[in-house]
């Protein structure tokens, strides 16, 4: 028995679209790396100097915009200072846009507009990869030939006065979506310097970063669509905004009918299988 | 309010993105159209990021506002790379070929020893005794990652311990002063006698997490059986081939999990799109501007009116 494989795709894009339109409102409940990466950023103390590297391309934001519009909301909560980096060509676009409307913007009640170079600092993206995340162990200044992404010295900047090196933050929060991304800051600055990191990664990331929080070089871990959705909604709560209204949450419904799809389609083809084969 | 341009863009990509699913249906010329421009467009922008993000600042500016004598030879070893202008120059190249695998190796080789091996080999290599966490007695680092239990809320125990207090069943945690409500609603759902709280943590000493110890043996088991699958210096028979087969379905059991994984991220990215026609991950008045929903549908018809019309003119020239 043979089926044509496009009744496979129409079933899975009717699994996809119609919980969008009809929401099911399953229920989240936050796994323990996501719980962790959650308290990691709760428990900052007042005003602590926070790096964010957003280091992703369009193509990977379904999967950790989420989780960089939740984290941003939590760290504005903590009232952190902001510093963005990206190490993706493809990212600074994305950044600057993401930034306009979370960082620069009220996204909560109680939340106030961050002012560039004052509340937060864009660095922007340098190439290099590993040698840069080296480079910023070492000397950040440096790395980013003393200038933000604007073109402001960093010597003007007040903000930056505390901050001359990684192991000057007192979180690293890394958005990452694959290579460099958290799993070449882990190897280049986390065990070298003892640095404080949580993560939030791709799906297909997750297997290799897990490793990282078991053995707690990570001490939260956000992999994939699902995990980045639990985090914004014990943000949203946190914040007192409805955790429904989120892009994580509208999404995990089709995320958990289409997996539904996916389960069925090899059980599916499993029976007709076996089936086939007594036959013979 | 978006400008024209921007919302034309949203269009763009609606249009685009049905153009890419069409090849679902088979290859056409929306596909091809959306393939080439995607190329197109991919190699312009980083053609351009290369230029303003490393050769103008890194080599143009340096050799022409501070010019610094120690750039001119690696401006020059940098050259070498442009070795494809001559098949008979091209053994050049291997010079900084060899200067950037050589800087790359050595920046990876300390890295990923410290990080992988010598970190993750600390974190595997455990007792197999595992006894519960006495919170009378523990660290707050030690008690912070117990179900239910954060750093906050492990402090909240010891602050409770340095006030005199001995706690005699783990009920008393979640009452514990200063906890907030999500605090303890996280405690009570942590607790479990298999896995979770209660299997964790005792408010004595001496008493085993017996899932932990199950859970270690499994670890030892499934690496040692795993290492045994990667010695080939040995034909894998008898007790050795027995063990080699354990290796291969914990490795088939991570490859498993891997695969989820992929399957959730190209998932994710079909939700992306459908959030995107529909509007779903825009503010209200952007959604009214781009009209998700009516241009996908009108794409949807551009599209199979133009397939079909492609596959007539296609049979007509045939015939």
């Amino acid at each position: 028995m043979t089926i044509d494989r496009r009744w496979i795709f129409v079933a899975m894009g009717l699994a996809l679209v119609v919980p969008l339109i009809m929401p099911l409102g399953l229920p989240t409940e936050a796994s323990p790396p996501v719980k962790a990466n959650f308290y990691t950023v709760d428990e900052l103390p007042a005003g602590a100097p926070v790096l964010v590297s957003v280091d992703l391309d369009p193509a990977s934001t379904p999967e950790v915009e989420p989780y960089f519009r939740a984290s941003v909301r939590h760290l504005k909560k903590r009232g952190a200072k902001l510093y963005f980096v990206t190490l993706w060509y493809q990212a600074p676009p994305l950044v600057e846009r993401w930034i306009a409307e979370t960082v620069e913007a009220v996204t909560f009640p109680g939340d106030r507009v961050y002012r560039r170079n004052v509340d937060y600092v864009w660095l922007g993206f340098r190439e290099g990869k590993q040698a840069v995340m080296a480079n910023m162990g070492q000397d950040l200044w440096a790395t980013f030939a003393g200038h933000a992404a604007d073109g402001t010295a960093l010597a003007d900047i007040p903000l930056m006065s505390g901050v001359h090196k990684l192991s000057d933050f007192a979180l690293l929060v890394l958005v990452s979506a694959g290579f460099p991304g958290a799993k070449e800051y882990v190897q280049q600055v986390q065990a070298r310097y003892s640095l404080r990191m949580v993560a939030a990664c791709t799906a297909v990331s997750t297997t290799d970063l897990s490793p990282y929080y078991a053995s707690g070089q990570l001490l939260g871990l956000a992999g994939g669509m699902g995990a980045t959705a639990e985090y914004e909604v014990m943000v949203s709560r946190l914040v007192g905004i409805d955790p429904k209204t989120g892009m994580g949450a509208k999404a995990l419904d089709a995320l958990n009918v289409g997996h539904v799809v996916v389960i069925l389609a090899i059980v599916f083809g499993n029976v007709v299988y076996f089936a086939g084969r007594r036959r013979r | 309010m978006l400008p024209a341009v921007d919302v034309v863009g949203y269009w763009l990509g609606i249009f685009l993105t049905f153009a890419i699913l069409s090849y679902l249906y088979k290859d056409n010329p929306f596909y091809k159209l959306a393939e080439h421009l995607f190329v197109g467009v991919s190699i312009g922008y980083v053609v351009m990021q290369q230029y303003y993000n490393v050769l103008l600042p890194n080599l143009f500016d340096r050799l022409t506002f501070r010019p610094t004598w120690y750039w001119i030879p690696l401006v020059l070893v940098g050259l070498l790379f442009v070795k494809s202008v001559s098949r008979r120059l091209a053994w050049v190249g291997r010079y900084p070929l060899a200067f950037v695998v050589a800087f790359y190796a050595g920046i990876q080789i300390n890295a990923v020893g410290e990080s992988d091996l010598a970190e993750q080999i600390a974190a595997s290599t455990r007792t197999l005794d595992v006894s519960k966490t006495n919170v009378n007695a523990a660290t707050a680092e030690e008690m912070a990652g117990l179900p239910g239990f954060s750093p906050v809320v492990a402090q909240r125990v010891v602050k409770a311990r340095a006030e005199g207090r001995k706690l005699v069943s783990l009920d008393e945690v979640e009452q514990l002063p200063g906890l907030s409500a999500p605090q303890r609603a996280d405690l009570r759902e942590a607790r479990g006698s298999f896995a979770g709280l209660d299997a964790q943590a005792s408010v004595r000493d001496g008493e085993r997490y017996w899932f932990g110890i199950v859970s270690r043996l499994l670890l030892l088991v499934g690496l040692c059986a795993s290492l045994v699958y990667f010695y080939f210096s040995i034909e894998h028979k008898g007790l050795l081939g027995k063990v080699s087969k354990v290796g291969v379905w914990v490795l088939m059991i991570g490859f498993g999990a891997s695969f989820g994984y992929t399957v959730q991220g190209r998932l994710a990215l079909a939700v992306g799109r459908a959030m995107d026609m529909l509007d779903l991950d825009k503010p209200a008045e952007l959604a009214r501007q781009v009209s998700g929903p009516w241009v996908s549908v009108v794409s949807i018809v551009t599209i199979i009116v133009g397939i079909v019309v492609w596959e007539k003119v296609g049979q007509k020239r045939k015939s």
